[in-house]
């Protein structure tokens, strides 16, 4: 059973030694992938970030995708690791990716776009994370977003350094949306065999489309180190994907392609589910019914719609992973679910009548109870009630009902087979911990720092994204006037991972304390590490210090 | 998420990096490292041209190395950035009083203490100009006001009774210095000062 809470405890400790001088860093080949369009101006400090990696053993695939000329930019580091791609026709970047895979030989792919930039241990630290043996296929660090000031001659000036996505793999998250940053992620390159190609029909969250396919694979290891950044000026930004955003017919249609892509099975990480709606004829509210399905339902699945002949040919749905089970007319409801049934073949089931009002998570909620349940049981379906015969089950729960009492219906068949159906309870719906999380930042807003401050810290306790939280709550206990737990908490994640915003934080408490000295040690840091491209590298106390 | 969080946030993005700096400065400052607070406040105030934080980082760095005309210059940029800005009118006064420009430099602690009643530098300077001027009604108002504001503040209490003694109201001093020992027994100033004051008081009777 897939564990949608699973992530990886790997100690992360072995993945921060610093390289040293007189070890040679050997391993796998890397393909990097860098596309490039219309950015020149920071190309070059994109390259350079790859050339002078720790790790050597790269191809770097450096894709013209249209745009501005960069041959001489490229041409200028005479490093024979790097391949260039130049095409002047502008295909998208799905596209550009694509074909750079198509020529990749690394065992590894890492991406990087043109106005970021890795730190030097970046391919280093991924790799071994990769090469430790957990047998993911799939790592990631944090990087730092890196708010700046564009002045009129394109130079940037850094205000801000902030790690804003810190997030452990959280599969079921991912099925829902992104929380890991493309240019953080490595992964083997076997697995575009079973996820495919890049989307080109694609022009916003390209990224998150591979990322959830990734996810149908493997599980993927977070390394919480900071090992590049990616620029946001502060100003309108310039990505074409926020761009894009901005217009929410083109978001939609981006997000609905994203949920209802279905990569070849088998899926070793997911579970396939099978949703049968129950109408006995063609109306409209079967069409709405099923649009809302499509519309609302982030779960991987395929729709059976067992009808009459007649009935289907009246239903002008043009919508995806839609199959119609032709069935004799006249046939009862009973009759229709077994019908689907046998032709489905879903590891779950969600039994849904044509009346049902289909919202955000309504199939996902009790789903998910029902993944973490150890009894033979059903969950009834969000905004359905006792008797609705609106619920999700096991296949083999189902199945055995059915042919154990194919005359009755579902419900009585349900009883006789001693199969329970229940609504979920709060605490086995999904996302748990973004209600806790949630809760904490209406307290901060409210003012409540205490509270927020020792839910974060229950959160680092108990729940995933440990250090993240951890941050979170010597924040709070600042702002609280507690300086003592914000002094601790500050100086653990420092110790753990040193940013920019708990090297100020403790820097803050002991200028409070009066001690100047660690104070300004502790800014100088800040300072370095805001000072501009980072040369940094693994440090095992502190998991980066700038060299 | 709220809009005034949002809007923290929001600034925070585009401070980070300047309160980092001017934190240092301050630093820098508080252990007498004025070159390199000069040099935390300068880009400070290139990441924050509208603050006028860094200006008096530069302010109390001139002024402690003596450099009297950097030090109005820089306290006269705050105050342009921010004319309710308390610190950089006290940053004027400690100038002024420098160059010994006594009635200017009450003025402008007076301005500072209008702005900031919490001041505590300003009163104190005020304190040290009024002796200097030999004038006492308003400053005498103002530490009795911001004692009531904050009471048992020992600097405070010590000024009030010198200044107590200073007016010709030997009876309140002493009243305010038997408060302070009781306090600070240990307050070696305020024995002294009471000594002062009895032997003021014996030689009335």
């Amino acid at each position: 059973m897939p564990d949608f809470s699973k992530t990886s405890k790997e100690p992360v400790a072995s993945l921060m030694l610093p390289p040293t001088n007189d070890r040679p860093i050997a391993g796998p080949l890397v393909s990097v992938l860098l596309p490039t369009y219309n950015r020149s101006r920071y190309l070059a400090e994109a390259l350079a970030s790859v050339v002078r990696q720790t790790y050597r053993n790269l191809e770097i695939f450096v894709v013209r995708d249209g745009g501005d000329e960069v041959a001489d930019v490229v041409r200028s580091f005479a490093d024979s690791r790097v391949i260039f791609i130049d095409r002047k026709e502008n295909r998208g970047k799905p596209f550009s990716l694509n074909e750079a895979l198509s020529r990749a030989r690394g065992k590894y792919v890492a991406y990087l776009d043109d106005d970021d930039m890795y730190y030097p241990h970046h391919v280093e630290v991924l790799v071994r994370a990769l090469e430790s043996g957990t047998g993911g296929g799939v790592a990631y660090s944090d990087l730092y977003k890196t708010y700046c000031q564009v002045l009129p001659g394109g130079s940037r000036v850094v205000l801000s350094k902030h790690v804003e996505i810190s997030r452990d793999f959280d599969r079921f998250l991912m099925l829902y949306f992104n929380h890991v940053l493309h240019v953080s992620l490595m992964h083997r390159r076997d697995l575009l065999d079973k996820t495919g190609p890049y989307n080109e029909s694609l022009n916003i969250l390209i990224d998150w489309d591979m990322t959830r396919r990734l996810a149908f694979f493997c599980d993927f290891q977070h390394v919480p180190v900071v090992t590049g950044e990616f620029y946001s000026p502060i100003e309108e930004c310039d990505r074409i994907s926020v761009q894009r955003r901005k217009d929410p017919q083109e978001y939609l249609r981006n997000i609905l392609a994203i949920r209802t892509t279905r990569p070849a099975q088998p899926w070793p990480k997911i579970r396939d589910l099978s949703i049968i709606l129950l109408v006995d004829r063609v109306d409209e509210r079967t069409g709405d019914t099923m649009l809302h399905i499509w519309r609302h339902t982030f779960y991987p699945y395929q729709l059976y719609v067992p009808l009459a002949p007649s009935e289907i040919s009246r239903l002008n749905v043009e919508m995806p992973n839609v199959e119609f089970v032709p069935v004799e007319p006249g046939r009862g409801e009973a009759e229709r679910l077994d019908a689907a049934l046998r032709k489905s073949d879903g590891d779950y089931v969600a039994v849904v009548p044509g009346n049902l009002a289909v919202e955000e998570m309504w199939v996902e909620h009790p789903l998910y109870a029902l993944n973490n349940s150890t009894s033979h049981e059903g969950f009834f379906l969000e905004g359905a009630g006792p008797g609705a015969g609106a619920a999700v089950f096991r296949r083999a729960d189902l199945e055995r009902a059915r042919k154990a009492h194919p005359h009755l219906s579902l419900e009585a068949s349900l009883a006789a087979a001693g199969i329970p159906v229940r609504a979920a309870k709060e605490e086995e719906l999904p996302f748990q911990f973004d209600e806790l999380l949630r809760q904490a930042k209406l307290a901060e807003a409210d003012g409540n720092w205490r509270a927020a401050g020792r839910l974060f810290e229950h959160m680092a306790e108990h729940f995933q994204n440990r250090l993240w939280m951890k941050v979170m709550a010597a924040r709070a206990y600042f702002e609280a006037g507690d300086h003592v737990k914000a002094g601790r908490l500050s100086h653990e994640a420092n110790r753990e991972r040193a940013a920019v915003d708990t090297l100020l934080l403790e820097a803050k408490v002991h200028r409070h304390k009066g001690d100047f000295a660690t104070a300004i040690h502790l800014l100088g840091q800040a300072e370095q590490l805001l000072g501009g491209p980072c040369s940094g590298v693994a440090h095992p106390e502190r998991g980066f210090c700038p060299a | 998420m709220d809009t005034t969080q949002t809007n923290e946030i929001e600034k925070h993005k585009r401070t980070q990096h300047y309160e980092v700096l001017r934190e240092l400065g301050d630093c820098y400052t508080s252990v007498g490292n004025y070159s390199q607070a000069q040099r935390c406040y300068e880009k400070a105030a290139s990441l924050g041209p509208d603050e006028p934080g860094p200006y008096i980082g530069l302010g109390v760095a001139a002024l402690q190395r003596d450099k009297l005309d950097d030090a109005e210059i820089a306290f006269r940029v705050a105050c342009r950035l921010d004319p309710k800005c308390a610190r950089a009118y006290a940053g004027l006064a400690m100038v002024a009083q420098q160059q010994r420009q006594f009635p200017q430099a009450f003025d402008l602690y007076m301005k500072s203490l209008e702005l900031d009643t919490d001041s505590i530098t300003a009163l104190l300077g005020l304190f040290q100009v009024s002796c200097e001027m030999g004038s006492f009604a308003k400053v005498i108002y103002y530490l009795e006001v911001y004692l009531e504001m904050h009471p048992g503040d020992s600097a405070v209490m010590f000024a009030l009774a010198a200044l107590y003694q200073k007016d010709g109201r030997p009876e309140q001093a002493k009243t305010m210095l038997l408060n302070l020992l009781a306090l600070e027994p240990a307050n070696r100033d305020a024995a002294n000062l009471l000594e002062e004051v009895e032997h003021t008081l014996a030689e009335v009777k």
